[in-house]
């Protein structure tokens, strides 16, 4: 058969054929594997350590992709958000002696959402429209002054940052590195998950979606842009600040380097490489990257320009594949979806 | 009073610097639309070319000449293949400028082997004026900044190429219709802002210990300063680097260190947010 026939029958009217949708296989598959992995990796405890870490990154890189994916504010902040919870929860456990999960998550939370609600204010919201560009940079220019700022201020252990950070406890129970930290951090990125996929589905999320297509238009539409980029780029906040605050307890220490725009590099190419605009993608580029740098990391030639080597694929990425590793498998109709209540089809 | 004359030619030689970063970020950005979130790395290139130079023996003058072509290069090259590719989409182009400037970053931290560098300067001592001992390397800076802005202002506004640069400044479009090629001059423009980074690096290395950190440093103040200019101006830019420079300078005297150096970001930012066109917000180089 001809290319050319082909398009002719594509193009051929007739019952709508709803195409076979792939990312619900993927959720599921994904959580799937997720679930299994510390019954398989049961006898060796640094694999289930590094998958705790890979799960609370991810953590990271959805809250970078509500605010690219969704929302199109291009922020290389999430790491300030991120970095301040740390220092919160750190400086909680040091001064308070207090580490009760059911408190100081939250606490992390508020932090997180906090900081990121009075950059949005300052950015986005105000008389006259802020540029992208403006947005990014100030975004940048925030996770900068945060890092310089910490690693100069002796309180907060400087440049040295806090270490042996109070152990996250409920009740009675320490968690240490292991399965259990290993299930409180899945259980929390079901949770997140499910609700940024509750958002970006609803009538919100349809405005987001119009937003990324044509700020403009929508403007004339009568909605306020600015306000419901203010209102992601918060609850993106309170997202990272939860991150944070599981990535200092699990990994006892934090420091500048934590707030700094690095880390925040690393969500972008976390989300872009994965696939910005779904929400599997950032956690499945997550788990992706962070497994080969494990792999390659003992490789010293590779180790050392491991850096480089994202860089080169952040730029490929940018350049010939948008959509991130799940554009090769998900069609555009379906990244982008539908919106509010399901309804039955007629 | 004498204490004033040094700290002003301090802030002056630092001002210097920026005004060269600057104008090829604010160059850039008003010709092409685009901000290039790779200018911190040009500038860290240009202070590498003169490390290297240095440590195999021909010499930190060799390099501070070097530098600047090397980075032009490199920048042209970067266009070439990469950069216009970006130009429909601006903000796509922030994505990617940042990944090369990464990429640039993490190469020559690799190659630096994570260590700090000192480079002495190419020309050491000092001249006495009137009682008062002046840095010979730092006037040399400033020199060098006032007559790159000299040659500047000259071929855009005496020259042929000038006015194609206005021309293509002030409408794209029929400035093609007059064939014109904006291409060309996009990749001129683009490898001639990369050369002024180049240049700023070179000359201002001698004077900090070369990481590979300091680019985003850079890179943030001169995006500030360019915002503060407003862009697509020519003045713009040099005004708000000289804001931006002298605060730099400056508040560290006023307030505690630590606490200087995000404060001049925040002053900055907040300046900008409250008034976005800049300092000159006529349209015209």
């Amino acid at each position: 058969m001809s290319v050319a026939t082909g398009a002719a029958a594509r193009r051929a009217p007739g019952p709508r054929v709803r195409p076979r949708s792939i990312l619900p296989g993927i959720e599921w598959s994904t959580l799937a594997v997720l679930v299994a992995t510390p019954f398989v990796l049961a006898t060796r405890p640094e694999l289930v350590t590094l998958m705790t870490n890979i799960l609370i990154l991810s953590l990271l890189a959805v809250s970078f992709d509500l605010c690219w994916g969704f929302s199109g504010i291009m922020s290389y902040g999430q790491a300030l958000f991120f970095g301040a919870a740390g220092y919160a929860i750190a400086l909680v456990g040091r001064d308070l002696d207090f580490s009760q999960m059911w408190a100081t998550l939250p606490l992390a939370m508020l932090v997180g959402a906090g900081l990121s609600a009075a950059l949005a204010t300052f950015l986005l919201l105000g008389r006259k429209t802020p540029t992208s560009i403006f947005v990014a940079f100030g975004t940048l220019t925030g996770a900068y002054a945060a890092e310089r700022l910490v690693a100069g201020w002796q309180y907060v252990g400087a440049g040295n940052g806090l270490s042996s950070i109070k152990l996250m406890a409920f009740g009675a129970y320490e968690f240490v590195e292991g399965v259990a930290f290993y299930s409180v951090a899945l259980g929390l990125l079901i949770v997140v998950y499910l609700a940024s996929r509750v958002i970006v589905r609803s009538q919100l999320g349809l405005v987001l979606a119009g937003m990324r297509q044509n700020e403009e238009r929508l403007a004339f539409f009568g909605y306020r842009v600015q306000v419901f980029k203010a209102l992601v780029f918060t609850f993106s906040g309170a997202i990272a600040g939860l991150s944070g605050a599981l990535y200092s307890y699990h990994q006892g220490f934090t420091g500048p380097t934590n707030l700094g725009p690095g880390l925040s590099t690393t969500a972008v190419i976390y989300c872009l490489f994965g696939g910005s605009g779904t929400l599997i993608g950032p956690v499945l580029g997550t788990i992706v990257v962070e497994l080969l740098s494990y792999v390659l990391a003992d490789t010293d030639a590779i180790k050392q320009y491991w850096t480089v080597i994202l860089g080169v694929v952040l730029l490929v990425v940018v350049m010939f594949q948008p959509t991130g590793l799940l554009g090769l498998v998900v069609s555009s109709r379906e990244r982008i979806g539908s919106f509010g209540l399901r309804r039955r089809p007629r | 009073m004498e204490f004033a004359i040094k700290f002003a030619f301090d802030i002056m030689a630092f001002t210097s610097v920026m005004v060269l970063i600057v104008l090829g970020l604010g160059v850039i950005a008003s010709m092409m639309g685009i901000f290039n979130f790779a200018h911190g790395e040009l500038v860290l290139l240009g202070a590498y070319t003169v490390y290297v130079c240095d440590s195999v023996g021909i010499g930190g003058w060799t390099g501070v000449i070097l530098a600047p072509l090397v980075v032009g290069a490199v920048g042209l090259v970067l266009e070439k293949t990469i950069i216009r590719r970006f130009y429909a989409t601006p903000i796509i182009a922030m994505l990617g400028t940042y990944a090369i400037g990464l990429i640039i970053r993490e190469i020559i931290r690799g190659l630096l082997g994570g260590h700090y560098k000192a480079i002495p300067e190419p020309l050491s001592g000092a001249f006495v004026v009137g009682g008062l001992e002046f840095s010979m390397w730092r006037s040399f800076i400033i020199a060098t900044t006032l007559a790159v802005i000299l040659g500047c202002w000259l071929l855009l506004t005496r020259t042929s190429i000038g006015l194609r640069v206005r021309g293509a400044l002030e409408n794209p479009m029929l400035a093609r219709s007059c064939g014109i090629s904006t291409g060309r001059l996009y990749a001129l423009t683009f490898a001639f802002g990369a050369a002024l980074a180049g240049l700023a690096g070179a000359l201002i290395v001698p004077l900090y210990a070369l990481s590979a950190d300091i680019g985003i440093r850079f890179l943030v103040q001169a995006f500030l300063s360019v915002m503060l200019g407003g862009v697509g101006t020519f003045e713009g830019p040099v005004l708000g680097a000289a804001a931006v420079g002298g605060m730099a300078a400056g508040l560290p005297w006023v307030v505690s260190p630590v606490l200087a150096d995000p404060l001049v970001f925040v002053i900055a930012l907040a300046i900008v947010r409250l008034r976005p066109q800049g300092f000159i917000s006529v349209g015209r180089l």
